[in-house]
């Protein structure tokens, strides 16, 4: 440069204006300095509570447990669905691990063929980040603690116990307990959004069917939480169990259901297609609720293959259904009970006869299974004569026979707290006008087959059951009761329904006829009990499934299963101080005193037999008014039966 | 000592007199910053010298004695080299154009056999050593107002394009915002001061808007809006403040943050070591320490006050406006008042580069104050 390298007044003016800037500049850096000092009294000292909160819930983190499951229970306490230890096998979907080599791994350990292997590959890519999904169920100890020794190498994994549902009878329960399974995408649907969050926890189970679904929040209980921290990444470093949650367990049910009645139940039935149910005709309790045959719902909760589930859903005899409730089918001749009501009622003296000779003309010929000859109206019941019943129910007609059948519960739905119910059908001529618009009018010609309990009148066994429990109490509208108590709270009595509006000298004529059935009807043979003095009273059905003219149905057990009638049986015991009375059906078994009755002799038995006062009266000495008459010296006055005579010796009877 | 042997001919080259003259109050300042790092990264590691506390300490031992001994090097070397090193510097930059490495995405580095660096660490000193150079030659009347202003706002472009082009915003206006600094505390005039803000005010938006990256603009726009994303990058801010804010008056105790123990703090080593201080040792902690940041940055400025030399005061000012500036974008960022950029706190952060950066300016301010009374004579004639 071509100045000279100092000019005092320049360098004097340069220093200056650098000293002044300096100046402005270390201000500024002060200021700036004491920004930040404020900031930080701002963050520390003012808001630290609100960031403390913050930092706390990114340090711990409430993992749910969900609560033991509430057990269901029967009558007497015994155990029908509980829970076991379950050694479980998660993995979740983490950014640093690949899954599928995990899974590669773990196959080491316990069994994951390809197909299962790429199944979970998917439902855990499909999974929330770091969301466990379930690998395995119910691993072996050795299992269990093999994989949990090298746990810490795959930081995705993890075994724990939890608890899974274990239903101890198998199949008996299953259609009416139902079963517990992983919460699919239709359930999570079905809550909405606002889902309890404990329904995407792995271990947790929802109820599928039955009592399981229809009381699932009250089986589920309160779920607790475990107090854990966890680093950014999610992962454990330490529990804190002081900080832990209990779960509160779910309420427990008490089932009306009587397990002894019920396994015998199943017994009878072996493999035939159909239902019982039985009912105490004092409070409308449900003793036994049975659809044969079944499956075991312990299958359900582990998870079905393909081939299981579709070998069940495509059997004929339909496993998975439950006919006590979801299947209706002509009552057949168990329906002529309510029809000699409704004749009774419609002012027909029950002495007025029918002659039967095989057939009837009505615009067409009708058949009778056999030629009765002359029938008033108890014999009809007992011999079940078609040919009077047609011309009784023709005198009635449609709508009278279907008042007293409503009244008698049929065609009703009732809420014993499980769903499925069918509500079948009793027709009258409304019903006609209403569904039949192009043919609105009822015929004469159909009332004869609805007083056989065939045509329009499709019913379920509930209904038929509940029809010989009110016939049986024959003052009171009974209603059917599955759950005694949810969590020690007793639900409403069957008992509490009303009174049966039908006129008590009516019910008495056809209790007696009844009894007739079982003595020198139809179920002479097949309903002796051979409990002594306490017999049972009842009525049977053959229901026609199919039209033998159009040359399909079949009569009796020859012939494909799927055309064979269907077999009734409805009754109830003892016939003179009635307690219990049930309803069979076995699906195309023929006819019903063949198939039915002896079936229901079998489960009535074992109700009686587990009733104690039965019990005594059946093995104290015989009183003294079931004597044949020729055995004693007196026979002109035969007592009633009573508590004090029961004990009484023969001899000792008033003269 | 006293003051009339140092006004001895000669006596103020004596090496053991240069020696005494460094700043040792400055020195145990900064030394007990890095000493609170290392205490910190030691935290972190989980109370163990690896994999972060031992190789701080060993830097910070290893750049502090290169200080003192850049502290002992002629204020006319510095001088002489000034210009030299902005053109390498200059050189380098435009090296990492056409063969530099693409680390995360940005082109930075610059590798020679087993050392890389970034050129643009060259270039943090390099401008405020050529500006100081410049101004010492220029008067006080060019340095207001002139023509002759085109040459330090070339000086300052280049090597900002060039950044920026990497892209390295960060470091882009640390350079910028150095530069200017010099350029103002030179003399310039108010009104291109007031009109160069005013432009700046009206060049933001369509910036942020227009020539950012969008990494860029997210990080600008979550800033603005903490709350539009806060598990992606708003989740940084939010992390450090909760860090920060948990922290209250004491602290949570040394090594029992859990913020930066647990992970929850991104980078806690680097640019939010300063989160896990106020974390584990409180407000009072983080006083101490910004008050001792505060005493280094006025004992930097200090130096430049007592230089006789204008090229001493200027570069000793820029290298702390470099400091300071450092300090406060990252205070700001930890604190929730600035956007995530990637600026650590010099001293304290885990890392090679920028302590390095920072140690040698400090070299270059203990040699202004070592030769203050040194006569640096401007143009050709040079010592060497």
């Amino acid at each position: 440069m071509a100045e000279p390298s100092i000019y005092f007044s320049e360098v004097n003016e340069r220093q200056g204006v650098f000293h002044r800037r300096a100046f402005l500049m270390g201000g500024f850096a002060g200021l700036g300095m004491a920004a930040l000092g404020g900031r930080l009294a701002y963050l520390q000292l003012m808001e630290t509570q609100r960031y403390e909160k913050l930092a706390t819930s990114n340090q711990f983190n409430f993992k749910l447990v969900p609560a033991p499951r509430g057990v269901i229970v029967d009558r007497h306490g015994a155990i029908l669905a509980a829970n076991r230890p379950n050694f479980r096998l998660l993995v979740a979907r983490h950014d640093d691990t690949d899954t599928e080599a995990t899974l590669q791994a773990l196959g080491n350990y316990v069994p994951i063929d390809d197909a299962r292997r790429r199944r979970l590959l998917r439902e855990i890519n499909a999974a929330p980040k770091r969301a466990p999904v379930s690998v395995v169920e119910d691993m072996s100890w050795e299992q269990f603690s093999a994989i949990n020794v090298r746990s810490p190498e795959m930081p995705n994994v993890t075994a724990d116990m939890g608890e899974v549902r274990v239903y101890p009878h198998g199949g008996a329960f299953a259609h009416v307990i139902g079963y517990v399974a992983k919460v699919n995408r239709e359930d999570m649907e079905a809550v909405g959004p606002n889902a309890d969050p404990i329904l995407l926890h792995p271990g947790f189970r929802i109820g599928k069917q039955g009592v399981e679904k229809a009381f699932d929040l009250q089986l589920r209980g309160k779920p607790g939480a475990k107090k854990v921290e966890v680093d950014a990444n999610g992962r454990e470093v330490r529990q804190d169990a002081d900080g832990d949650i209990r779960p509160t367990p779910g309420a427990e049910i008490e089932l009306t259901l009587d397990l002894d009645v019920q396994l015998r139940a199943e017994q009878v039935f072996e493999a035939e297609s159909g239902a019982a149910v039985v009912m105490d005709v004092r409070n409308g309790d449900i003793l036994c609720l049975f659809s044969g045959p079944s499956f075991d719902a312990n299958r359900f909760v582990r998870g079905l293959t393909g081939p299981e589930y579709r070998a069940l859903a495509t059997y004929d005899h339909k496993p998975l259904f439950n006919k006590a409730l979801t299947a209706t089918y002509p009552p057949g001749s168990t329906f002529k009970t309510v029809v000699a009501l409704a004749a009774l009622e419609a002012g027909i003296d029950p002495a007025l006869t029918h002659t039967c000779s095989g057939s009837w003309y009505f615009g067409r010929r009708w058949k009778c299974d056999e030629v009765h000859g002359v029938q008033n109206m108890t014999s009809a019941i007992a011999s079940s004569c078609d040919i009077f019943f047609y011309q009784t129910a023709l005198a009635v007609g449609p709508d009278r026979i279907a008042d007293m059948a409503r009244r008698f519960g049929l065609g009703e739905v009732f809420d014993i707290g499980i769903p499925g119910q069918k509500k079948g059908l009793v027709p009258d001529t409304d019903y006609k006008r209403r569904n039949f618009p192009r043919d609105p009018k009822w015929h004469p010609g159909e009332t004869p087959s609805m007083g056989i309990g065939q045509g329009y009148t499709h019913l379920n066994p509930l209904q038929l059951c509940v029809m010989a429990a009110r016939m049986a109490n024959g003052s009171k509208a009974l209603h059917p009761r599955l759950i005694r108590s949810v969590g020690g709270i007793e639900q409403k009595s069957g008992a509490e329904w009303g009174d049966l509006p039908v006129d008590s000298k009516h019910i008495a004529f056809v209790q007696n006829a009844m009894k007739a059935v079982t003595t020198v009807g139809t179920a002479r043979f097949a309903a002796d009990l051979g409990l002594g003095p306490v017999k049972m009273a009842g009525k049977t059905g053959t229901a026609q499934g199919y039209n033998y003219g159009s040359g399909r149905g079949v009569h009796g057990t020859q012939g494909a299963w799927r055309l064979r009638d269907h077999a009734w049986f409805v009754a109830y015991a003892p016939y003179d101080a009635p307690r219990y009375a049930l309803s069979v059906l076995v699906e195309h078994g023929g006819f019903g005193a063949a198939a039915a009755a002896p079936r229901a002799r079998e489960i009535m038995r074992t109700v009686l037999l587990k009733d104690p006062e039965i019990r005594q009266r059946v093995q104290s000495p015989t009183p003294l008014p079931e004597l044949p008459p020729d055995v004693r010296n007196d026979s002109d006055l035969p007592e009633p039966p009573g508590a004090e005579e029961a004990t009484a010796p023969p001899t000792a009877a008033p003269a | 000592m006293t003051v009339s042997a140092l006004t001895r001919p000669g006596e103020r080259d004596r090496l053991i007199v240069k020696f005494s003259e460094i700043d040792w109050l400055f020195v145990l300042a900064m030394s007990l910053i890095a000493g609170t790092g290392g205490l910190m990264l030691f935290s972190i590691g989980g109370l163990s010298w690896d994999p972060w506390a031992a190789q701080h300490a060993m830097r910070f031992a290893l750049c502090l004695a290169m200080m003192v001994a850049l502290a002992l090097v002629d204020i006319r070397v510095w001088f002489a080299i000034a210009y030299p090193i902005y053109a390498i510097g200059l050189l380098l930059l435009v090296a990492v154009e056409v063969v530099g490495d693409t680390r995360l995405g940005a082109q930075r580095w610059l590798s020679a056999g087993p050392v890389s660096f970034q050129p643009s660490e060259v270039m943090k000193l390099g401008i405020v050593l050529a500006l100081a150079r410049f101004y010492h030659s220029t008067s006080a009347h060019r340095a207001q107002l002139s023509w002759w202003l085109l040459i330090p706002a070339a000086m300052i472009g280049a090597p900002v394009l060039l950044v920026a082009h990497q892209p390295d915003l960060g470091t882009a206006m640390l350079i910028l915002m150095t530069g200017v600094a010099i350029v103002v505390l030179a003399g310039l005039s108010w009104k291109i001061i007031a009109a160069g803000a005013l432009g700046f005010l009206a060049v933001v938006p369509p910036f942020v808007l227009f020539v950012m990256h969008d990494y860029q603009r997210e990080r600008v726009l979550n800033f603005l809006h903490p709350e539009r994303d806060p598990s992606g990058t708003g989740y940084h801010s939010l992390q450090s403040m909760i860090a920060l804010g948990s922290g209250g008056l004491l602290g949570k105790g040394y090594g029992l943050g859990s913020q930066s123990q647990l992970d929850y703090l991104p980078e806690k080593q680097t640019d939010f070591i300063f989160a896990t201080l106020a974390e584990e040792f409180g407000f009072l902690g983080c006083i101490s320490v910004l008050i001792l940041y505060a005493a280094v940055i006025f004992m930097a400025l200090r130096t430049a006050f007592l230089s006789h030399s204008h090229f001493g005061r200027l570069a000793a000012a820029g290298v702390t406006a470099t400091f300071t500036l450092y300090v406060m974008i990252n205070g700001a960022m930890v604190m929730g008042l600035a956007p995530v950029v990637g600026v650590p706190m010099p001293l304290l952060s885990y890392g090679g580069t920028v302590m390095l950066t920072v140690m040698i300016g400090f070299g270059l301010v203990q040699s202004v104050r070592v030769h203050r009374y040194a006569e640096v004579t401007s143009g050709k004639g040079s010592i060497l």
